[in-house]
């Protein structure tokens, strides 16, 4: 289909400028577009973090997909069987009191192999502890609002009374 | 030169109607009532359509009556051709609608009776699929879905993320997996064979690697194949399995599960019966020994964005490994 302009004077609706703070707010929506950007593909690390400043931490800490997918694994694990919301003491993960440190390397020590007759290094993948590390140095910024929301998305995958696996 | 063409070019088009994953090769009751509706649809609007080139050209045609005066002539058979008209849409509707009614009491005609219960779950992005046999007790298989000839199966669909579709064209038409919802589904298939089903909503990155294997058998096959389904996995036979059953309780077990075995996660497929399963990771691979040994190795490069991590192994245990999952039968 094609489309003629009328003849005559232009309109002065098709000559106006854009907005000055249309530009800014343009960046600023589309500066949420690579929040989340991930490799797919064999990427991932095949080992520990050397240390609290591995070059390799801000792909995942910083990466909103990583650390979501942290949280995932963190419900089907059942990490939520004692570091559900209202624990108290050191199995609270939400209050920055980490016992053993709060640096990347330190969280992921604590979780691999800190959990006795778990042994979470030789159960879990090194690339879900990595993801598994991010979203729990991620939690103290979870505010009630994200909470319910996180709340809410997992209310989907069977558990109590919506279990839907063998009885 | 022509009529070869002609010939060649008809069999392109037609070549799409058959197959294991069409709606326009129905194997079962629901899938043949829609196809019935789909028939009906197509010659109502044919019918339609040839009308309506035949109205153009008549009007092309004809000539206009001389105008008498100021005023637009009197057109008879103008007249009776726009009766014809409003009569003919009237007609063509009410047998749309007539037949859209039928398939619908048809798709619904079993909802009433008792029927086999099967529970599938769509993830992202596979099939969890769950049996409730004559005792009432739940056996869990994924990714393939096993029906008996000529007896209905009701199918309660459900999803643990985000919405997903079941769709198997040639046994049933399509219906959402809606998260904290359950949809039920009535299939009576009359023919068997192996059919191909597919996730009809898009749900994420590999949307496309959701497929689903359905075999129709007849149902003698089907209940021993249940039976088989629902035993314990066997004790790993020989040293090499054996070894391959020890790695498998380290890093796998904590999100799949064999029964028969400490290894109980439900966060991926259950494997306790992975061998006789056709195809690995929803429709990814054929299953094979070689493909196994690969999925394990590299997931990420063989279906990017998979919530199974690629495990580290050694090269002996991921021998062993596949080696063990090719016993578990």
């Amino acid at each position: 289909m094609i489309f003629v302009r009328p003849p005559g004077p232009v309109s002065p609706a098709l000559t106006r400028r854009a907005p000055c703070w249309a530009a800014p707010l343009l960046v600023a929506v589309l500066g949420g577009c690579s929040s989340e950007a991930r490799q797919l593909g064999p990427t991932a690390p095949q080992t520990r973090p050397i240390s609290n400043a591995d070059p390799r931490i801000p792909a995942y800490q910083a990466n909103v997909y990583q650390v979501a997918q942290g949280g995932r694994y963190f419900g089907w694990y059942g990490c939520g069987g004692c570091h559900a919301e209202g624990a108290t003491g050191v199995l609270n993960l939400g209050d920055t009191q980490w016992k053993h440190g709060d640096g990347f390397a330190d969280l992921f020590t604590a979780i691999a192999d800190r959990h006795g007759r778990l042994a979470y290094d030789r159960r879990v993948p090194v690339e879900v502890l990595w993801q598994l590390t991010a979203f729990v140095r991620d939690l103290p910024a979870h505010k009630a609002e994200k909470r319910m929301r996180t709340a809410r998305d997992q209310k989907a995958e069977p558990q109590g009374a919506t279990w839907s696996g063998p009885q | 030169m022509k009529r070869l063409l002609r010939v060649s070019l008809l069999c392109v088009f037609v070549s799409g109607c058959g197959g294991i994953q069409s709606p326009l090769a129905p194997a079962g009751d629901q899938a043949a009532a829609l196809h019935g509706l789909l028939l009906l649809m197509v010659a109502v609007c044919g019918v339609i359509y040839l009308l309506v080139l035949g109205g153009l050209a008549w009007s092309l045609w004809r000539r206009r009556p001389a105008a008498a005066g100021d005023n637009e002539p009197s057109d008879a058979a103008l007249g009776r051709g726009l009766g014809v008209t409003a009569g003919v849409i009237v007609a063509g509707l009410t047998v749309l609608i007539v037949g859209s009614f039928l398939a619908d009491r048809a798709l619904f005609a079993t909802r009433a009776q008792p029927a086999m219960e099967v529970r599938v779950t769509g993830h992202q992005w596979w099939w969890r699929i769950e049996y409730r046999d004559a005792a009432g007790r739940w056996i869990e298989t994924a990714n393939e879905l096993h029906l008996p000839l000529g007896r209905t199966t009701r199918v309660l669909l459900g999803s643990a993320d985000v919405i997903h579709s079941f769709w198997v064209p040639n046994v049933a038409g399509k219906i959402d997996m809606i998260p904290g919802r359950r949809n039920l589904l009535d299939l009576t298939p009359r023919r068997a064979g192996w059919y191909r089903g597919q996730c009809a909503e898009f749900c994420g990155a590999q949307h496309a690697h959701m497929a689903l294997d359905v075999k129709v058998e007849d149902a003698t096959t089907f209940d021993s194949w249940l039976a088989e389904q629902g035993r314990p996995a066997a004790a790993p036979a020989g040293p090499r399995a054996a070894q391959g059953a020890a790695v498998f309780a380290g890093p796998c077990g904590i999100c799949h599960a064999v029964r028969g075995t400490p290894a109980a996660g439900r966060a991926g497929p259950d494997l306790t019966h992975l061998a006789s399963r056709r195809s690995i990771a929803a429709g990814t691979l054929p299953m094979s020994r070689g493909g196994l040994q690969g999925w394990i190795a590299q997931p990420q490069a063989l279906k990017p964005g998979t919530s199974m991590p690629a495990v580290p192994l050694r090269p002996a245990d991921a021998d062993a490994l596949s080696s063990y999952l090719t016993t578990l039968r």
